[in-house]
């Protein structure tokens, strides 16, 4: 426990919940492998929608690649959460006041934020026929949202060397 | 949707909380250059992950010694009772760069068994 710490943190720390992911062999190396698999998932699935946004995979309705991918990126998302929130749980004060853990979650907020962006501007293109050129605004957000989920799961490794 | 509010309080917590810790994992923050041995006993132990930790009383003081993960640490055969409190230990390692007092084991010796962290 860090001394100082928001007593929010000391609290989601002292849990019994955290006291078990800490003192189980199996428990906290099994969230680090499922937030390591949920990774992989969640950015192949990015990477596939925001390659058809580039205009790569243009045999494709834009709509046929984008609607199943972000259900797999949704879901994949969904376990990045759960997983990570055991991973926090387990020294909620040493990880929340840690530089990179601040930025990765700043950096979350921004792809999120992207996330809306683009999905507002491509909406009227998801129905076009195979071979369309998505507006550049499209584009510009497809390129962020590489950058920006990169971002986030470099700084999440990073946590743990900082 | 959930994300969005889980990820905006946890910002708004971040953002709330005071800066300036240092964490204690890997070993780029610890002296490499000039490993040292302590030994003494045991006063806490935390057989927990992500790295197992005890305090020793050594000669000149109280050092926090981080060790392994648990699972590792019971792979190779040292178990809670290894580094349970009043124990004698030997621990091999470095000096953190970061946090006072703490060091990283690179192996650790009870009795006759000795135990490689990394």
């Amino acid at each position: 426990m860090v001394e100082g710490a928001p007593q929010l943190l000391v609290d989601i720390e002292q849990s019994g919940f955290a006291a078990f992911v800490r003192q189980s062999p199996w428990f906290y190396a099994a969230a680090n492998v499922v937030h390591i698999l949920g990774l992989a998932i969640f950015f192949a699935a990015i990477a596939i929608m925001d390659v058809r946004l580039l205009g790569g995979l243009a045999a494709c309705v834009p709509g046929d690649i984008v609607f199943p991918a972000r259900r797999v990126a949704i879901g994949a998302l969904l376990v990045q959460i759960a997983s990570g929130l055991v991973l926090f749980a387990a020294e909620a004060s040493h990880v929340a006041l840690n530089p990179v853990f601040q930025i990765k979650l700043v950096l979350i907020a921004i792809a999120l934020a992207n996330v809306a962006l683009v999905t507002a501007a491509m909406r009227p293109s998801m129905r076009e026929q195979a071979g369309f050129r998505l507006p550049s605004l499209v584009r510009v957000g497809a390129i962020a949202s590489l950058v920006l989920w990169l971002a986030v799961a470099a700084a999440g490794r990073l946590i743990a060397y900082l | 949707m959930n994300a969005g509010i889980v990820v905006s309080a946890a910002i708004v917590a971040a953002v709330l909380a005071p800066s300036g810790v240092s964490a204690h994992h890997g070993w780029g923050s610890y002296d490499a250059a000039n490993p040292l041995t302590i030994e003494g006993v045991i006063e806490t132990s935390k057989f927990e992950n992500p790295h197992a930790t005890i305090t020793v009383r050594a000669n000149d003081k109280v050092w926090t010694v981080t060790l392994a993960p648990t699972s590792r640490m019971l792979a190779r055969g040292a178990s809670a009772e290894m580094i349970a409190v009043g124990a004698n230990i030997k621990a091999y390692g470095y000096a953190s760069r970061a946090e006072k007092d703490e060091m990283r084991a690179e192996r650790i010796t009870a009795g006759d068994k000795t135990i490689e962290m990394r």
